[in-house]
């Protein structure tokens, strides 16, 4: 049996209005190591603000604030 | 008139003149085709999260200004044009970002009104509703600051009342 753990949207739980793609620490929590967007069934994001926070990070990626892809060597 | 940000790399190898001299430029160029600058916001040189054109770091520019729909596709025409450029984004607020300032200029307007004299009178009357409770639960001799204490140490009020002097006054306030 697997436990389901209750995820909770964290833009709602903080008031957050406005996903800032300017605030690349905030968006680096919702990205994979290797700078993938995470799914939302995994981040717990609701619909809502997994759309916004899409542009957020694709803004952040064209002014290199953040890597479209960012490989770790093993 | 919508609200833009545009936002500009510039290459970090450039004196700091020129910088000046792009900035001025691009700005020129929004207000001479009726906009408005409303804030440049200068990030500084920072390091980039991947090469462009072989360069590891960029100095960022961001002007927020507010204007006719025209303005971009004028901005972007002369970013294509200048190589010094590495990438510009200009993008309109959306009604969350709207939205999100309406909300901190409110709060700043609280914050603005909510001065000192509010907060006193605020506590004051923290402090008399917790009054009477504590004369009726603790017997007596009992400060509304110590409640917390004396609620969990019932068996010696006494003790805490010595502890702190002001309490007592307090607490014979209570009583008349």
């Amino acid at each position: 049996m697997k436990v389901k753990r209750k995820r909770t949207c964290y833009f709602e739980e903080n008031g957050i209005v406005y996903i800032d793609f300017k605030d690349e620490k905030l968006l680096r929590r919702f990205l994979t190591e290797q700078g993938k967007i995470i799914p939302r069934h995994i981040s717990g994001t609701s619909a809502k603000y997994q759309r916004q926070l899409a542009t957020a990070v694709k803004r952040a990626r064209h002014l290199a604030l953040l890597p479209y892809v960012a490989d770790f060597t093993r | 008139m919508a609200i833009y940000e545009t936002i500009f790399i510039l290459d970090s190898l450039i004196p700091p003149k020129d910088i000046e001299t792009t900035i001025q430029k691009y700005s020129a160029i929004i207000t001479e085709n009726g906009g408005k600058i409303r804030e440049v916001d200068k990030w500084g040189k920072r390091r980039l999260a991947y090469e462009i054109q072989k360069k590891q770091y960029g100095f960022y520019v961001a002007i927020e200004f507010e204007g006719p729909g025209t303005i971009p596709r004028l901005l972007e025409a002369d970013y294509n044009y200048n190589d010094k450029v590495l990438r510009f984004l200009t993008y309109r607020y959306d009604k969350n970002k709207l939205k999100s300032m309406a909300m901190d200029q409110d709060k700043a307007k609280a914050k603005k009104a909510e001065s000192e004299p509010v907060k006193e009178s605020v506590e004051k009357t923290v402090v008399e509703e917790k009054a009477p409770e504590v004369s009726e639960e603790v017997v007596k001799d009992d400060a509304p600051v110590v409640e917390d204490e004396a609620v969990e140490s019932t068996e010696k009020p006494e003790e805490v009342a010595e502890e702190n002097p002001d309490t007592e006054e307090a607490g014979e306030e209570e009583k008349s």
